[in-house]
Order: structure tokens, then sequence, then C-alpha cells
């Protein structure tokens, strides 16, 4: 047991300077500001700069466009790179799709992709969810038929974040609709510059900009093909326990614990904002908020809801984070009152937008990634063990069914 | 406090603390079954159960060595309170523990009361309130202690009962007693000015802790007992755990427990080793294991019907000490105002 702070040699504490020289440097208010009007998790500029350093991929040797970074320097880039606030939606999303691509494309297909990958300039979204299907990302009807050495798409899929910002997406079909459920799946890296691919943008009120993709008659090559047909499954699986926190096995003593850490993140830059206006501003009778024990039960009691939210592991630290951002964020909004509703951006928000802009993006928090929902799911089974609930389209399509009922 | 600061986030046990958890696990799944809980009622205490314990080490492991203690730091301490709150031990093992570091660490103690302590022939208690704000106060443990250490201005002191006072029968079945402090009982002071004031903290600080682990055990052992009714009770066919309506809300009790454990073994660690981390943690370990404890045996005696409402039930044992274990130093809503102090003390 250890959570002390991680003591830095010359070399490390250079490398830290060095990062930090960095992000004074590419993540500009200029930058940020870009990524508050636009919301799109990305900023070309900063990525090629990271690439440019090997920091896209940091722990890869120099050989392949990596930093050779060990586990210290990996870890303090990463947390450098969310001091700055680096637009890292995107970033995210290549690196979760890379190890699948590693694992499951063909050889020269990832020869061609990794130095991209690194270099920045080749970068990966989620085609997983469908407009009629939400979390149930196996329920995929989005349809791959074979054509002799090519694959015809056809369908649509939503909340494919990034698309307008990446060269591939990491599409999820199905290519046989007789099959069970889970083992009519095939998994392809569409490039996204195919004919037949319209990417339309989708605003949140939480300020991010996603998309809904459709495909028509797109044709692509056998070789984008990740894993074995039908086996789209086993070949998802990865990426999908990593961001599920499922397999988040070890200690991973220089990790966060919780895979919700990042809402969490956004949840203390609202609880320093309204700490900041309690400490500072002043009331009619010229007390301020702080002096008021009420003001610091409510600052308090969302104060340790994400303290407790850091520590909660895997599966259940994703239900923590977010259900503590969303109450969090909407308890210190009543707490400020109406200042708080003042547009983030704006010149009266300057002490408390933070707070306004979490509370509109914490609302996404509990549906992306998996809704809450199937996280509770997933503890109720595979923590406590209880019975899997039997539906009737968890193994089958059940509008498939229907049809050929109705036919 | 820096949030992207470079730190170690290791929650492993070592071989040591492993061997501490398991020895005292096993000693209360034999020892200490809930029938030997509800026979020890309305004390709260069984001194064959306390004999037993102080004979593993459990009085004496949390004391310098120069104390004829291991020297064990306080997250072994929490390892053996969590496991004596998850089979409701009917023993003041958080408030003797507390109570005995702050005694060993204090100059004027006298050393047949600290043997007498290491041995666990000698209860102690601490007094959750300063005996100068407050005339007599319910201390807990304070029914089966005839020592209870107390912050009496700027000097911490320690109260001998010739006899045990009278328990006060409660909802937690605790052996909580009235003491008044400031009256005529013998009184030695163990330590004066700062030292008396810091040393009364770090045991408030302990025994909050030590409470909270006990807490998150009884909670995991309450949900415990819900998921089997959940996974044998059926209704319409199907085992009731199946129902997201019974199986959504006892993982929100799960993952209450994960969280609060860590936070409390993290808030233990600082407590050692970064004191000015520890003044946010741990309020916050102690408040969050309040909210989980008394949301999750709620839960769990809940998601047992009419049942879960029974005293025949085991899930009303863990309801009732839920509440009586978390408000024995007052309102928890302290404890979250206290991580507010914290923060606003760090930005100063």
């Amino acid at each position: 047991m250890d959570f002390g702070r991680v003591p830095l040699d010359a070399s490390e504490q250079e490398f830290l300077d060095d990062v930090r020289a960095f992000m004074d440097k590419h993540v500009t208010a200029e930058v940020l500001e870009e990524e508050r009007r636009t919301g799109s998790g990305f900023n070309e500029r900063v990525h090629l700069a990271l690439g440019a350093r090997g920091w896209i991929t940091p722990t890869w040797p120099g050989e392949r466009g990596g930093a050779g970074l060990d586990p210290v320097r990996a870890r303090i880039l990463e947390l450098e790179m969310r001091r700055a606030g680096v637009p890292s939606i995107t970033h995210g999303t290549t690196r979760l799709v890379l190890a699948a691509v590693e694992k499951s494309g063909r050889p020269d297909l990832v020869a061609e992709l990794l130095p991209g990958v690194a270099a920045g300039t080749v970068r990966f979204c989620l085609g997983y969810t469908e407009p009629d299907g939400g979390s149930d990302i196996a329920a995929a009807k989005t349809r791959a038929v074979r054509d002799g050495d090519e694959w015809v798409i056809n369908g649509s899929k939503i909340f494919t974040t990034g698309a307008q910002n990446c060269q591939y997406t990491f599409l999820i079909t199905r290519t046989d609709p007789e099959l069970p459920k889970h083992r009519g799946l095939t998994m392809f890296l569409v490039p996204l510059a195919s004919q037949g691919i319209e990417i339309q943008a989708i605003r949140t009120y939480g300020g991010e900009r996603t998309n809904i993709v459709y495909y028509s008659d797109v044709r692509i090559s056998d070789r984008y093909r990740l894993g074995g047909v039908n086996d789209g499954w086993s070949v998802l699986h990865g990426p999908l326990d990593e961001e599920h926190g499922v397999r988040a096995a070890g200690p991973a003593s220089l990790g966060d614990l919780s895979i919700g850490t990042s809402f969490l993140q956004t949840l203390g830059g609202a609880i320093d904002s309204a700490l900041a206006w309690a400490c500072t501003s002043n009331r009619a009778d010229g007390s301020r908020p702080i002096d008021d024990r009420m003001v610091r039960y409510r600052l308090g009691m969302v104060a340790l809801h994400m303290e407790a939210g850091l520590v909660t592991p895997g599966p259940m630290g994703r239900v923590k984070g977010s259900d503590a951002l969303v109450r969090g964020a909407a308890d210190l909004m009543d707490l400020v009152g109406p200042a708080a509703l003042l547009s983030e951006g704006t010149a009266d928000a300057s002490l408390t937008g933070a707070i306004e802009a979490a509370h509109r993006f914490a609302q996404g928090t509990a549906t992306y990634g998996g809704t809450v929902e199937v996280f509770h799911g997933i503890i109720a089974q595979h923590v406590l063990g209880l019975p899997r609930p039997a539906y009737p389209g968890s193994k089958t399509l059940v509008s498939r069914k229907r049809e050929q009922a109705a036919a | 406090m820096d949030r992207f600061e470079l730190r170690y986030a290791d929650y492993s046990l070592d071989g040591e603390q492993e061997a501490v958890r398991d020895a005292f696990h096993e000693f209360f799944a034999n020892e200490c079954p809930t029938e030997r809980v509800r026979a020890a009622e309305p004390l709260g205490h069984d001194e064959k159960l306390w004999r037993q314990l102080a004979a593993m080490g459990a009085a004496s492991m949390g004391l310098p060595e120069s104390a004829g203690g291991d020297g064990a730091t306080l997250v072994e301490l929490l390892l053996v309170a969590e496991e004596a709150g998850a089979a409701l031990a009917p023993v003041p093992f958080a408030e003797h523990v507390a109570a005995a570091r702050a005694l060993a660490g204090a100059p004027g103690a006298a050393a047949e009361l600290a043997a007498d302590a290491a041995a666990g022939r000698r209860i102690l208690a601490l007094a959750m309130e300063p005996v100068a704000t407050v005339g007599r106060q319910l201390v807990p443990g304070g029914a089966v202690a005839r020592s209870v250490v107390a912050l009496d201005g700027d000097t911490l002191i320690v109260v001998h009962a010739d006899e045990l006072p009278p328990l006060a029968p409660n909802q937690g079945s605790t052996p909580l007693a009235w003491w008044d402090l400031a009256g005529g009982q013998r009184r030695v002071v163990l330590a004066s000015g700062s030292a008396a004031a810091a040393g009364y903290q770090i045991a408030k600080a302990e025994w909050k802790l030590l409470t909270a682990a006990a807490l998150v055990g009884l909670t995991e052992r309450a949900l415990g007992v819900a998921v089997e009714f959940a996974k044998t009770r059926e209704t319409m066919g199907v085992p009731i755990g199946t129902l997201q309506g019974v199986a959504f809300p006892l993982a929100d009790v799960a993952i209450g427990i994960s969280g609060a454990r860590n936070l409390i073994w993290r808030a233990g660690w600082m407590l050692e080793h970064e004191p000015a981390e520890a003044r946010r943690l741990v309020p916050a370990a102690f408040a969050y294991a309040a909210q989980v404890a008394t949301h999750g045996a709620t839960t769990a005696a809940h998601m047992q019907g009419g049942l879960g409402f029974t005293i025949e039930a085991d899930a009303s044992l863990y309801f009732l000490r839920a509440k009586g274990w978390s408000l024995l130093a007052g309102d928890p809503a302290e404890d979250v105002i206290a991580v507010a102090d914290a923060l606003a003390a760090a930005r100063d």
C-alpha cells in the first residue's frame, strides 16, 4: 500500500519540465477556446505535435514512432496532458482501437497504419451504436455483405464521435443474421474517405460534437476486416472490456483506479470554482458564503463524493464517477444560485463558468461508454454473482424474428 | 490539492497485512456467528470474546513495541476492524485501540495502566466531546470501559471509574454509557498544551476510521445476506435477483462498499504519512462510510421484504447497527462540513 508522491530523479524532473514546456507552447488559450466552441475533442495541430514527439504511442520504442517512455514518464505525460486540457477524445478512441487492430488486423494493414497512428495522421473512431439500438451494441443491424474480395456495407451508426477528424472507423456489422445475435457479427476498419459514407454532425448540450454516419453501398476491401468472419464479438471484446473496466486487474499503482476519473476531474474543476466563489465573494451582510455552515455542508458533500469516486475501482468506478458528477454539478449550481446559470465563456461567468459547463456536460457521462444501467447489470452479475435475467432479445435478434413471423 | 500530481495508487496488501486480515477473518468466522452477537444483546459486549481477541493480540498489536505492542500500522488495525465489523463482533475494538494508542504516546501515562491496556485486562474508551464543552456525555464503549481518555481544555486526561456506569440501552446494542468526566472520579493528566490537542485529534481520527472500517465490513456482510436471498427467492417464476428493481439497488451498495473501503485505507495511510491530506480524507471517509452503511443496510433489509423487517432476520442486526455505530461520534454532517473546512484551509 502506498499513496505517496512518486519521487522523481533529476532526469525524470527534466522530463516533467519538458512536458510542461510542450503543453505551454502547444495547448494555448486559443486551442482551449476553440475546443470549447467546437467540442470536437480533437485539435490537429496539438495531435501532430504530440505525434512528432512520439507521445501518441508514448511507450512504443522510438523506431516504431513512440518515445520509449517507462511507466513513470508515461504517467507524467498522461497527467500533464489532462492538466493542460489537451482535447483528447479522438486520441482516446484511437488508442482503444489500436489494440484490436494490432491483434486482429492483417500484417500488411497493421504495417501500413501503425506509423501513421504514432505520427498522428491516422486516427480511429468507434462505430458501435446504432440509432435504434442504444447500448445493446450486439444488436447491430448495419449489414456487411461479401462480394468477391470486397464487402458492401449498408446501415447507420450514431454517436461516432470524432468521425470528422478520423481516417477509419472501427465498425461492428452484421454479416449473418441467421446466426445467434453475438455470432453473426464481423468487425471492420472502414476508411472514412470511402464512397457512400456521409457524416452528419450532432451537437450535445454538453458542448460536444458527435456524429451520425450513414453507410450506403460502401465497398471496402476484405483487407480491412479485423479477425474472422462472424467472429467480431471476440475482436470487439478487448477494447470493450477496457472501456468497461472489466479487465482492470492488478494494482496498476500509477494509473487511475476509477474508469470514471475523467468525469471526476471535471467535477474537481467545478468544486474549485465553487470554493473560489465561496471564499472570495461577499454577501449583503459582508460575510462570505464559506462562513455559512450550510454552504460548507453542501460543498463538503460534493467533495467527499468526488473523493469516493476517485477510489472506486473497476466497473463500480464508472457508475460512481458519473453519479458524483451528475449530482454534484447540479448541487453546486444550486449552491451558487442564479449566477451559476450564466453561460461559460461570458464575462460574468469567469468565476463560476466551470460549474455551468460541468452541469451540462454531466448528463452525457451517464450514457456514453455504456449507460450506467449497463454497468449496474455488469456489477450485479459479475461482482455480486446474481443470476442473469433472460430477456427475449439477449441471445437472438428479436426484430429479425418478428420480421420472419410477419413474413 | 493538486489533482494531477504524480502519486502511487497502490491499494495492494503485503503478505503480513494479508495474514492479519485472514487470521482475524477466520477467528470471527469460527467464534462469532450471529447467535453470539444476539446473545450479547443488549449490552453489546461479550467478555469471553474480548479476552479471546486480546489473546490474539488485537488489543496490543497497534501499540509501539516499547509499550508491549507489535508496532502495527493503522492500516493493519483497519483490516481487523473491518473483520470485526463484518462479524458484528460485540467487542469495543475501535474504542479501546484508539484510546490505548493515545495513552501509549502520552508522557503522563502510568506503566501499569499501559500494560493492562495492552493485555486487554482494562478496557479503555475515548470521549467524543471535549469535557469542558459538555456536561455528562454518552461514551461509546463507556459501559464496559473502566478508563476513558478525554480532552479537557488543553489537557489530555484519562478518567478512571471504580465502578462501571450502567448501560444506556440503545438502538445499536453497543455498550454506551453516560460519563460525567468533569466529576469526582480519579483523573490523571496524560499530556498538556498542543501535544494534548494533537494527540486527542489523532485518537478521534483513528476511532473514526476504525469505526468506518467496521461499517464497511457490516455493509458487505449485509449485502451478502441480501444477495443470497435474491438468488434463491423467486417471484413469477424467476429469482428476484434477475429483476433490475432488485439487482440494481444491490449493485449500488457494492459500488459504495468498494469506494468506502479504499477511501478509508487511503485516509488511514495519509494519517500516518501526510496529515495535511488526512485532514480532508478522514472526515470524507467517515461520512461516506456512514452513508454507505445506512443506505446499504436499509437496502439489504428491504430486499428481503417483510422478512427483512423482523427481529428474527439477521438483516435486523445490520440495520440497527449501521445507524447505531455511525452516530456515536455525533451527526456525520459535521464530518461533511470538516471536508469543506479542509478544502478552504488548503486554499488559504
